[in-house]
């Protein structure tokens, strides 16, 4: 994935989140998310989470938590950034 | 033999109970159990403690000497609970909490408040709640033989074996973990239900913690958790969800020196099996060579067990369970292969993350929302959760250009819906839909069992 998809990725990834995040807040704004934040520390909770994975699966088309073969989940932003770069289908 | 007499055979130094900063060895527990004992002879006994170490002091106390005693979840609301008086004929409720009062019921905090009572010990009914079909919690029947046919009673195995507990101990799941712990001489370690998950994973971690069980979205929580990296498991087992090849792969890499199993169990059956493959499903050979004397069978796509030894009907005059032993799991089931996978419910109840929701309770509170016409809830598949709920609404004319579009008519909706229900049974997915397919009778399609994606 080149510089231009991985920035693409992270504007979806942050767009979504805010999304629903405030459907799950009752709509309140999403805090700002730098690299090291960790999602399920956000007041995101597995729910939250869970509801995250498949408007991204809508919204990109691949589930990479199905895919996976590695031994971790993604737990900071970056590293779910990430996460969703290497799955990508190329 | 009793659970007093099964606590009672090991050696009294061992721990059984650790749980927030507190410790019970064996010893200790069958001491206190016996000086109770007696209380509870011939009693039909409510069982609500949010103290687990009251709670196993009073289960290894009344087994064998109560009639029955009914375990019940301190989740649940008062009147939920005090609907269980009659058709469970509870005489005597045992509860940490000051919401429980009923006419001629005796409730009591600790068990040695209570007069001696005038009943015979007597072979004491374990009576399981399950959240059932139709929403309304039910009561069924068990024995300590039934629910520990597959339990291991090796004492020598069990020496050096730390249970974590994770699930509420009145459910099945937790049960199990419970008396699988106390029976083979194990300590079990119960987490502060008030800590966050990483306090509570410290805690298990500190305590030693060797065999832990979950359920499958727990354990993807628990992979994203910090300090996860610090348990040093030797059994990991998930339960209470399908459990899938994605996070039974990502366990088995994570902890490698885990056996990793998967098991499937039914309340209304009393018993399950479990799957030590690392695979999702169970291989079809169980069909013809079950388990651990179990019998399995599948019937128009469902999952029949069979356990002579569960009670026949549910508490309170309500439908039979067994027929010739057999039991519907209610678990729509489909070959593939060499596996038998498991594809939801077969009543179209949804498991989201463990929690059960029923699809007509989620569509009543759409339907109240004064744009929504008609609605159809179904299974959304999820790989964190296992499933998300996911609605198709056909609204009434003009009611999307009246809220602005289908984005704020689907917000509306979802509001109405929060307001009225868990957020769990909310719908994460709202679709329009100009119509609906309804079959001969009139009614909606529900095409149980299948994920619609």
């Amino acid at each position: 994935m080149n510089s231009q998809a991985i920035s693409d990725l992270d504007a979806s990834v942050r767009t979504v989140f805010a999304e629903v995040y405030s459907g799950q807040h009752f709509g309140a704004p999403a805090p700002d998310l730098a690299d090291d934040t960790v999602l399920l520390d956000t007041g995101l909770d597995s729910l939250g989470f869970a509801i995250l994975v498949t408007r991204l699966e809508e919204d990109l088309g691949y589930d990479p938590f199905s895919l996976a073969t590695e031994a971790f989940y993604p737990r900071t932003f970056r590293e779910f950034v990430d996460f969703y770069a290497a799955h990508a289908p190329a | 033999m009793t659970l007093h007499a099964s606590v009672a055979s090991v050696e009294g130094g061992r721990t059984a109970l650790v749980s927030g900063g507190v410790r019970l060895d064996f010893g200790d527990l069958t001491a206190q159990a016996a000086q109770i004992a007696p209380k509870f002879a011939g009693r039909r006994v409510l069982l609500n403690l949010s103290d687990p170490v009251a709670a196993l002091r009073a289960l290894a106390a009344m087994d064998g000497q109560a009639a029955a005693v009914v375990l019940s979840s301190p989740a649940l609301d008062a009147q939920t609970l005090l609907d269980f008086i009659v058709p469970g004929n509870i005489d005597t409720i045992l509860t940490d909490r000051a919401d429980l009062a009923a006419a001629g019921v005796t409730v009591v905090s600790d068990p040695a408040e209570l007069h001696d009572a005038e009943g015979l010990p007597a072979s004491t009914d374990w009576v399981m709640t399950t959240s059932g079909t139709t929403g309304a919690p039910k009561l069924v029947r068990h024995s300590l033989g039934s629910l520990t046919r597959s339990t291991r009673t090796d004492q020598t195995r069990g020496a050096g074996q730390v249970w974590g507990l994770l699930f509420d101990y009145t459910r099945f799941a937790g049960l199990q973990v419970v008396l699988q712990s106390l029976l083979s001489g194990a300590t079990l370690v119960v987490p502060p239900a008030n800590l966050p998950l990483e306090g509570k994973l410290a805690d298990l971690a500190d305590e030693g913690c060797t065999h832990l069980s979950a359920t499958p979205t727990l354990w993807r929580k628990i992979l994203m958790t910090a300090g996860h990296e610090a348990l040093a498991l030797r059994q990991i087992t998930l339960g209470g969800e399908i459990a899938d090849d994605a996070v039974i792969g990502m366990l088995t890499r994570r902890y490698q020196d885990a056996r990793v199993t998967h098991i499937f169990a039914s309340t209304e059956a009393g018993v399950g099996f479990s799957v030590t493959d690392r695979r999702a499903g169970f291989p079809a050979s169980y069909l013809t060579d079950p388990p651990s004397g179990i019998g399995l069978r599948i019937a128009d796509g469902h999952l029949h067990i069979r356990n002579t030894m569960v009670g026949d009907s549910y508490l309170g005059g309500g439908a039979r369970l067994a027929q010739d032993g057999w039991v519907d799991t209610g678990d729509a089931v489909a070959m593939q292969d060499d596996r038998v996978m498991f594809k939801g419910r077969s009543s179209g109840v949804i498991n989201v993350g463990g929690d059960k929701v029923h699809p007509e309770e989620v569509e009543r509170a759409c339907l109240s929302h004064p744009a929504v016409r008609l609605v159809r809830v179904y299974a959304k598949a999820n790989p964190i959760m296992g499933a998300l709920v996911a609605a198709d609404i056909v609204a009434e004319d003009g009611a999307e250009a009246a809220a602005g579009g289908a984005g704020p008519l689907r917000e509306a909706i979802k509001a109405h819906a929060a307001a009225r229900l868990a957020r769990h049974m909310v719908p994460a997915f709202i679709r329009f839909t100009a119509a609906f397919e309804t079959n001969a009778a009139g009614k909606l399609v529900r095409d149980s069992g299948k994920d619609k994606t």
